[in-house]
């Protein structure tokens, strides 16, 4: 190899990078911003549909579960607060489960969406159906067990996908606890805060 | 020396003589993975069809300055680059799509089809040929996908695009990855067969 051929390659190699470069950024300009603006409208048309007689939905902080950083929303209707929205992941057959959870003020659930899964066709994905769905609405965090077989009072498991199931009672029986912890613990802690010093 | 071919026989070979899948039998692992559906196997095609012509397009205009010596690194960039082009593309403007068959389109930089046709003909013919070269057989693997798509779609779960057709609980072996490979090889069988019953030709082992 002679000189003149290694110029070549660094002149080939560096002018690929910066056009290539240049053409990317371009692309980047232009698509990250709708990709933004996309992704938020769809997080707030989710939102929305979970609570659809809120008047404003915000948010209100993030918590953890297996290393993702899901947010938990209050919605307020002419300025009181109706009920909280909490988004959820759970363990599952071959995916994690993201599940959105709504509750009242006394935190019973009132609606569950299954945002994405990746279970197995046929079995694990019934879960998506409204006969799974709908066992949440009216349970409070005590009764988001579930139990193989009839049952009124928990969540019955999809046969053959008992693991999908429990993987969303897991992400909503965690929502709802967190949400008990961080939006009942704030606003007791100014409460409690004389008692504290008494002990 | 091969004598040159017209760029109607270049973009055919694509679709019929090499058709990437159902001849060549490469880039199989994305023919199974996205093809549960008709509308993913066709953005995934869609997305393949952009990155073959652009990068066919780009090695032909760079064949002269390229080194031969790192001719392979240079394809890789090019391929590399027009992929993250259709993948963000892809991500601003057809959401519900991406969400699903993502992950594939970030991987069309490892497709064997893309990588073979800028080595073998991109890298040594002038820009138009090597254009209706990239078409035909981004088109041929396209086809290719919808068609195995359709009939997954249609059997296992009973509806094209995503509308219900068949009202009967469906075959839902078919859209699971054993059932795609099942599915291949049908098509593949089927289309050999076309080829030696109707046009004498030797079927895909006899190229």
């Amino acid at each position: 190899m002679t000189v003149m051929d290694m110029l070549r390659i660094m002149f080939n190699l560096s002018a690929l990078y910066i056009v290539g470069g240049l053409i990317l950024a371009g692309v980047y300009a232009k698509t990250s911003p709708i990709m933004y603006i996309k992704a938020k409208e769809e997080k707030e048309a989710a939102l929305k549909q979970m609570m659809p007689e809120a008047e404003t939905i915000e948010e209100l902080g993030h918590w953890e579960i297996y290393r993702r950083h899901p947010g938990y929303f209050v919605g307020k209707k002419e300025g009181a607060e109706m009920g909280y929205i909490v988004e959820g992941f759970g363990k599952g057959y071959s995916s994690y489960i993201n599940v959105l959870t709504a509750v009242d003020k006394d935190f019973t659930v009132q609606k569950i969406n299954i945002l994405h899964h990746a279970e197995t066709p046929g079995l694990g994905d019934e879960i998506e159906l409204d006969d799974f769905t709908d066992q949440y609405k009216g349970k409070s965090v005590e009764h988001l067990v579930v139990v193989k077989g009839f049952t009124d009072t928990d969540i019955q498991a999809i046969t053959g996908a008992t693991i999908s199931s429990r993987a969303v009672t897991e992400a909503v029986r965690e929502g709802v606890k967190t949400l008990i912890a961080k939006v009942s613990g704030e606003s007791n802690e100014e409460e409690s805060s004389e008692e504290v010093k008494h002990d | 020396m091969i004598k040159p071919r017209s760029n109607w026989e270049l973009f055919k070979n694509g679709i019929f003589g090499e058709n990437t899948i159902f001849r060549m039998a490469i880039s199989l692992c994305p023919s199974i993975a996205v093809t549960s559906g008709l509308k993913s196997s066709f953005y995934l095609g869609f997305a393949v069809v952009f990155v073959q012509v652009m990068v066919n397009v780009t090695v032909s205009l760079l064949r002269k300055v390229i080194h031969p010596r790192i001719r392979i690194p240079i394809f890789m960039l090019i391929i590399a680059g027009w992929v993250s082009v259709i993948d963000m593309g892809m991500a601003a403007f057809v959401r519900d799509v991406y969400a699903k068959i993502g992950l594939y389109i970030q991987i069309i930089v490892a497709f064997a089809s893309i990588f073979a046709r800028a080595e073998v003909f991109a890298g040594k013919n002038k820009m138009v040929p090597s254009f209706f070269d990239g078409l035909g057989m981004g088109i041929g693997f396209l086809i290719a996908l919808c068609i195995i798509g359709f009939f997954r779609e249609l059997i296992g779960k009973g509806s094209l695009w995503g509308f219900q057709i068949i009202g009967t609980k469906p075959i839902l072996f078919f859209i699971m990855p054993a059932g795609g490979f099942l599915a291949v090889g049908i098509l593949m069988a089927f289309f050999n067969w076309i080829d030696i019953r109707f046009f004498g030709g030797k079927g895909a082992s006899g190229v």
